[in-house]
């Protein structure tokens, strides 16, 4: 696998969305190459940024109260 | 929902296919209310992303609910029940307060082909620590401020972690739609958050360039 080949398959590998050989061959290539391995934690870390900073609001609980009544 | 019951309760005849199975205003239902209300977190945050306003998260989740009671018969049990809670929000609000959904075509002018136009150049990257010195709001606004197609998929994909074919079961448009919204997203969390990154000093304006 080469850089570009390797670019075009890294949202995927990041995302898990490939099958096991072209994460095989991701790994391998990231592995060998410090360029392609730089922009993976990038990537990486921007997603892990995304959720840690987005995930931490909770439904207020006058609304969980509501919502337990039309529900109940 | 009490008519409804009070109905199944006659003991109808066949056919029972169009209606809530007999059963659903008892146990079943609890199972489906318990395994609904299991999602308010993650639904009402999504909400407030996208609405970026929190009394309208609110009322966007509530009829969420209210909607998902009543067509509940139409969820499958043992399918995405996740997946199904978001489509049905993900449409209120584009039909809410976006003024209909928008068409599965691209209005953005996404596909598949133009995906990897413009690749970054290797090398040409600042370092994964330059991250780390982000604050959260920073974070929140840069998402915030995404237009609302891509900022959906990387509420979807990233913070909610949705396979990519739940996504776009969830926003109704193939999984290579998910792919190229969810690349352009990126690059512009990317271009805004670094831009951050430089004018508060964590990064060097043109680090990266110099590349060794
Ligand atoms: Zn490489």
């Amino acid at each position: 696998m080469n850089c570009g080949k390797c670019l075009e398959k890294l949202e995927g590998f990041v995302d898990r969305e490939l099958n096991e050989g072209e994460m095989a061959e991701v790994r391998q290539h990231l592995s060998d190459c410090a360029p392609c391995e730089g922009l993976f934690d990038l990537q990486v870390g921007m997603k892990r940024l995304v959720k840690r900073c987005c995930d931490q609001s909770t439904a207020p609980a006058h609304l969980r109260e509501r919502l337990s009544q039309i529900l109940g | 929902m009490r008519e409804e019951a009070k109905e199944a309760g006659l003991g109808l005849p066949e056919p029972v296919s169009l209606q809530p199975e007999p059963q659903s205003a008892g146990a079943a239902d609890t199972s489906f209310n318990q395994e609904a209300i299991g999602y308010l977190d993650t639904l009402y945050r999504t909400a407030l992303r996208l609405t970026r306003d929190p009394a309208k998260a609110e009322d966007l989740v509530q009829d969420t609910y209210v909607r998902a009671l009543r067509y509940q018969h139409s969820y499958r049990r043992g399918t995405n029940m996740k997946a199904w809670l978001f489509a049905i929000m993900r449409n209120l609000f584009w039909d809410r307060f976006r003024g209909g959904r928008p068409e599965a075509l691209s209005l953005d002018g996404d596909s598949e082909m133009s995906l990897y136009d413009t690749l970054p150049d290797v090398g040409a990257q600042p370092e994964a620590d330059v991250l780390d010195g982000i604050a959260a709001q920073e974070v929140i606004d840069a998402v915030e401020q995404l237009p609302e197609l891509h900022r959906e998929v990387v509420l979807l994909v990233d913070v909610e972690g949705f396979a990519y074919k739940d996504a776009a079961e969830v926003m109704g448009v193939p999984i290579g739609t998910v792919m190229s919204r969810l690349h352009r997203a990126r690059r512009q969390l990317q271009r805004s958050l670094l831009g951050y990154a430089r004018e508060a000093g964590i990064v060097s304006e043109g680090k990266g360039e110099s590349g060794e």
